[in-house]
């Protein structure tokens, strides 16, 4: 079977910085990629990469099997990458339907077709299980997790094949992000999307992750899937793992 | 589907309570009232609320101001800031004269007008997106040159302050285009057997018009996006710098619009035509509570806020035991109360 896409030695340098270093890995649909690291990993910039702000200096992106060149954010959304960022691009005082369908509004002559909005708009979000409690309502008044998953479910809903998520847990609070994961669990098994998931929590990772990378420093220093990889080594190496030793050594001898 | 659990059902004063006009609606009953009251006790109520002139005094200055402050109010909810609006109504009526004085046919004077002021409105944008300063001191810059530039060419080119245009508007003695169709097609006074100026008539299409964009368009959606959180709307693909351009140019507009018909009205063009009316027009859209911070407020709102202001204004005439020169304090007050009562009802429609 060939991934949804393809990630083939990419390497990202601004000036003499280098930011990316010959990443690969790869997402199949109906799984999760969980890409972990710590701050300054170099995370952001694949983001960006992935989704047409950045261009690669080296390697390659294939979409099912062929390779793409994205000279802009459009050029990646057309070619199906819907990229969920930690802001989420939402306008707290507009109200949920108007949200989800902002700046790909659906007209009916001269006005907008309100009806078919906020149907679609319910519709959408039941099917990653979350019950628009009224589409009128200003998205201010919806938990952070809600709102993770309105973005999450416009992303779809517009022809997301590849579904990036920028860190979908990290502003929110314990019984939100269990949210999150569950929505995420739920869209991995409609089994039509590829899901790379961004994340610093590796018991976040775990819980829906087939395949894992871990980022370190612009490099993968390590990568697997469920039976190769080995998380309890991950955790060691998220929580700082050799610099860590190095540290308790000097405190020693110190 | 099912039902859903969750649904509350909020009753209609509920939700009404979350419409960012409402204050204004409060405001407006309270204002009337108050001047009802006060214009009864001093003997001049049909003076006032019964008599055409006395209505006819506060319509119209409603409709001036009004028209402006759905500029300003589209321009704040977008995120901008317009103070260039008064100098562009002199501008525009100065640019008006010029051209009559100089032989146009007032069609032709009338369009080229539009056509700068448009192109005044369209720098403002370029420079407010393109350079990200703040669009009040960009158009606090205009706000100087309009007006100078408006001075300059009746002081300088022609020796005289207030170009009068009188004989330009009349039909010519000796023949040839009869300037007064214009006033049947474009300035309509006294239409339906009403004796209000054009302004009213404009006034009204406007709200109707920019309201329905506002509301029940993409367009408005944009507007409101653009204030909102620009970034995010870009990131979804709202074209946020030509939506702000956009409300620069009909800002400038509007101010063409006023500048030219107090100029047909009046039948010469003043330097100081429009002096404070920037300030007028976004006191009505904040009363009328648009949010300073973007990405809150309404077209019925500042209608409402200058039909506050307008009833403010010209009532305090009608009152003799409150001296006139009290309205500035009262309009102080009022823009004040209106803020905040405007920033505890926007903040109850984000914490529901």
């Amino acid at each position: 079977m060939t991934p949804t896409i393809e990630i083939k030695g990419i390497s990202k340098f601004f000036g003499n910085i280098i930011a990316l270093k010959d990443i690969s890995f790869e997402v199949f649909k109906g799984e999760v990629t969980a890409l972990l690291g710590d701050n300054g990993a170099g995370k952001s910039t694949l983001i960006k990469t992935l989704s047409g702000v950045h261009k690669p200096n080296e390697g390659e992106i294939l979409i099912d099997g062929k390779p793409v060149v994205f000279n802009s954010p459009r050029d990646a959304a057309a070619a199906g990458i819907g990229t969920v960022y930690q802001d989420l691009a939402l306008q707290p005082l507009m109200s949920v339907s108007r949200n989800f369908f902002l700046g790909r509004e659906m007209s009916k002559g001269l006005g907008l077709d309100f009806d078919a909005m906020n149907k679609i708009t319910r519709e959408e979000m039941a099917k990653i299980g979350i019950d628009v409690a009224d589409p009128d309502q200003a998205i201010g008044t919806m938990s952070g997790g809600q709102r993770q998953t309105l973005a999450i479910a416009r992303a779809i809903y517009f022809g997301a094949k590849v579904l990036i998520l920028d860190e979908p847990t990290s502003a929110l609070g314990q019984k939100q992000q269990l949210e999150v994961i569950r929505t995420i669990k739920q869209v991995r098994d409609r089994g039509d999307l590829a899901i790379i998931f961004i994340t610093h929590n590796d018991l976040h990772a775990k819980l829906v992750g087939d395949r894992f990378a871990f980022l370190n420093r612009g490099k993968v220093l390590a990568s697997g899937d469920r039976q190769t990889i080995d998380l309890d080594n991950i955790r060691a190496l998220m929580a700082g793992g050799a610099e860590l030793a190095e540290l308790e050594a000097e405190f020693e001898n110190g | 589907m099912a039902q859903d659990e969750r649904i509350r059902t909020r009753s209609f004063v509920q939700r009404s309570l979350e419409r960012p006009e409402l204050g204004s609606i409060f405001g407006l009953l309270i204002i009337a009232a108050a001047f009802m009251v006060m214009t009864a006790s001093s003997g001049t109520f049909s003076a006032m609320w019964t008599n055409p002139v006395g209505i006819q005094a506060w319509v119209e200055l409603a409709a001036f101001v009004g028209i402006l402050a759905i500029a300003a109010a589209l321009l704040m909810i977008a995120g901008e800031f317009d103070l260039s609006i008064g100098a562009n109504i002199a501008l525009a009526g100065h640019s008006f004269a010029l051209w009559l004085l100089f032989g146009w046919p007032i069609g032709l004077a009338i369009l080229f007008t539009f056509i700068e002021l448009a192109l005044v409105g369209a720098t403002i944008g370029l420079i407010v997106v393109r350079t990200g300063l703040p669009s009040f001191i960009v158009s606090l810059g205009f706000w100087f040159a309009s007006r100078g530039v408006a001075v300059f060419m009746s002081q300088t080119l022609l020796n005289q302050s207030r170009l009068s245009v009188k004989a330009e508007l009349k039909p010519p003695a000796g023949g040839g285009e009869d300037p007064t169709w214009v006033d049947n097609v474009f300035a309509f006074d006294k239409a339906f057997g009403l004796n209000f100026d054009a302004e009213v008539y404009y006034f009204i299409i406007i709200t109707i018009v920019v309201a329905y964009v506002l509301h029940r368009t993409k367009w408005g959606n944009w507007i409101y996006a653009s204030g909102g959180d620009p970034v995010a709307a870009r990131a979804v693909g709202v074209p946020v710098a030509r939506v702000k351009i956009m409300l620069f140019v009909f800002s400038a507009s509007m101010a063409c619009l006023l500048g030219v018909l107090t100029v047909m009205t009046s039948g010469a063009s003043d330097p100081k035509a429009g002096d404070f009316r920037e300030l007028h027009a976004i006191a009505a859209a904040v009363i009328g509570g648009c949010a300073l911070t973007g990405g809150y407020g309404s077209v019925i709102g500042a209608v409402l806020g200058a039909f506050i202001f307008a009833i403010a204004s010209r009532g305090i005439n009608f009152v003799p035991f409150i001296d006139n020169n009290l309205f500035r304090v009262m309009l102080g007050l009022l823009i004040l109360a209106a803020a905040l009562l405007n920033q505890f009802l926007r903040n109850r429609v984000v914490k529901g």
